[in-house]
């Protein structure tokens, strides 16, 4: 009975804990500004799209893109968008991918990677940022994907487990 | 290659594609007013931040105090040396103050730009994708706060209210990209020296103080503050500190680099500075173009001070 009311309260709590997070942010490093932008919930995602249901998670997708949208952004539409279709991207892949562990968490890294560039686009294009592709590299993108992937190295297998109990449950109401 | 579209899907997805792109043209036209639902959806998700931050603020306080212990030792010493320095200070700032408030009764003048009513806020949240520089904080228009309000730390100026609903306002943080964002400052000098911070160097991670008039001079080290003229900020909040001064692009004015004295990462409590006297609508946008002898709905679009 847990495993299913976990795994939406899993995203809520991840939505939430991304901007405490974002507090840290930006760090000096060797006399720079990095930045660190945590991505919990689309990793989150990517990993419920991979391990339990596509549509399931496009729908929460949706739903925390709008709520992101809303809250921090005030651009409705961009989250609510790029969300589900990175979940879409990943969902797709299952049929092509081993699901080992590392492999997805290599592909839900690459798929934050796709994220943070479309955005970085994006607000080039709407000129909310000025930033040129190689700032935007070190300055924002390298330490982001390193933050990220510290994330998921600790928390990969956790996700993994939740959702496979919730998969084992389905599995067992429908054979009773 | 599998058919990884249907056409029922394909026009879906086509229709999806328009409606969002229509969607965000929409609402990056007017970000500055919060339409109802946003409004509803703002202050329901703020609350639930708040209960997440409150935990989350504890925790970085324990590590802040068992860091502040570890270095007690050395910035003791260092205080100790400058104590004597801060009494004498002290009583000459005791003894302007008392000759400030007898001349201000001599001439009649109520009226300060640098009176302001503190209103103190949590941040709740800081836009977590940070390519707009943002904070959310829980204060909002129950609690007094309106748009293009000051917000300072202990420290130094960080930014104004760009947003506001019934319990959540936002700040945009003047390390923002925004060309709009301006702030009448003041180098506190022998002779006071106007200017206006425009712009932030991202390289330098310093705010970009222009328009000083070249015939006055600046020099490294020098105090800038808020000069309270841009007609929406008190006067008197610390800014930073002058680090380099060159000339403009087109050597007519100068121009100095200010390294701000608040900390811009790990904000927690802040404080928002509602000035007394009078606001003006101080935003140069549409909306002084607008008549304003005839009430319309006049906007602030909150750029600049």
């Amino acid at each position: 009975m847990m495993a299913r009311f976990l795994i939406p309260l899993v995203a809520v709590v991840l939505f939430f804990l991304e901007t405490e997070f974002a507090l840290f942010s930006p760090i000096e490093w060797n006399g720079e500004l990095v930045y660190l932008v945590p991505r919990f919930l689309i990793l989150y995602l990517i990993f419920l799209s991979i391990y339990y249901n596509r549509k399931r998670a496009m729908l929460y997708g949706l739903i925390f893109g709008l709520l992101y949208d809303i809250f921090y952004i005030d651009i409705i539409g961009l989250y609510s968008f790029l969300y589900p279709f990175i979940c879409f991207i990943a969902g797709s892949t299952v049929k092509y991918i081993h699901q080992h562990l590392f492999v997805t968490t290599t592909l839900s890294l690459l798929l934050v990677a796709l994220l943070e560039i479309i955005l970085h686009q994006f607000f080039l294009i709407i000129s909310f940022t000025t930033i040129p592709f190689s700032e935007f590299l070190n300055q924002r993108l390298i330490p982001t994907m390193i933050a990220n992937s510290i994330f998921l190295i600790m928390l990969g297998w956790t996700f993994r487990y939740l959702i496979q109990a919730r998969v084992l449950q389905k599995a067992n109401q429908s054979i009773l | 290659m599998p058919q990884f579209f249907s056409n029922k899907r394909l026009i879906l997805l086509l229709v999806g594609v328009i409606f969002l792109v229509a969607l965000i043209s929409f609402s990056l036209r007017d970000r500055q007013n919060a339409s109802l639902p946003e409004q509803i959806i703002k202050d329901t998700v703020g609350f639930g931040q708040s209960l997440v931050s409150k935990p989350a603020h504890y925790i970085t306080g324990i590590f802040n105090n068992v860091d502040a212990l570890l270095n007690t030792y050395d910035e003791n010493k260092r205080l100790k040396s400058r104590l004597e320095e801060f009494a004498v200070l002290q009583g000459e700032v005791n003894d302007l103050k008392i000759e400030n408030d007898k001349l201000r009764a001599i001439i009649d003048k109520k009226e300060d730009l640098k009176k302001f009513n503190p209103i103190q806020a949590t941040v709740i949240a800081r836009n977590p994708d940070q390519w707009e520089e943002k904070l959310i904080l829980d204060q909002g228009t129950m609690d007094g706060i309106k748009v293009n309000m000051a917000v300072r730390t202990s420290e130094g100026l960080i930014g104004k209210i760009v947003q506001t609903t019934p319990y959540t306002s936002e700040v945009e943080l003047l390390t923002t990209n925004n060309p709009n964002y301006r702030v009448s400052a003041v180098v506190a000098n022998k002779k006071q020296v106007f200017g206006l911070i425009e712009g932030f160097d991202g390289k330098r991670n310093e705010l970009i103080l222009k328009r000083i008039d070249s015939s006055l001079k600046v020099k490294k080290g020098d105090k800038v503050m808020t000069s309270g003229l841009g007609g929406i900020f008190p006067k008197g909040i610390l800014i930073g500190e002058v680090t380099k001064v060159t000339t403009d692009d087109y050597g007519l004015t100068k121009l100095a680099y200010v390294k701000p004295a608040a900390n811009f990462s790990m904000l927690d409590h802040v404080i928002i500075a509602k000035r007394e006297s009078i606001n003006i609508d101080g935003s140069d946008g549409n909306s002084t173009n607008n008549d304003e002898t005839n009430k319309t709905t006049t906007n602030t679009t909150g750029d600049g001070e």
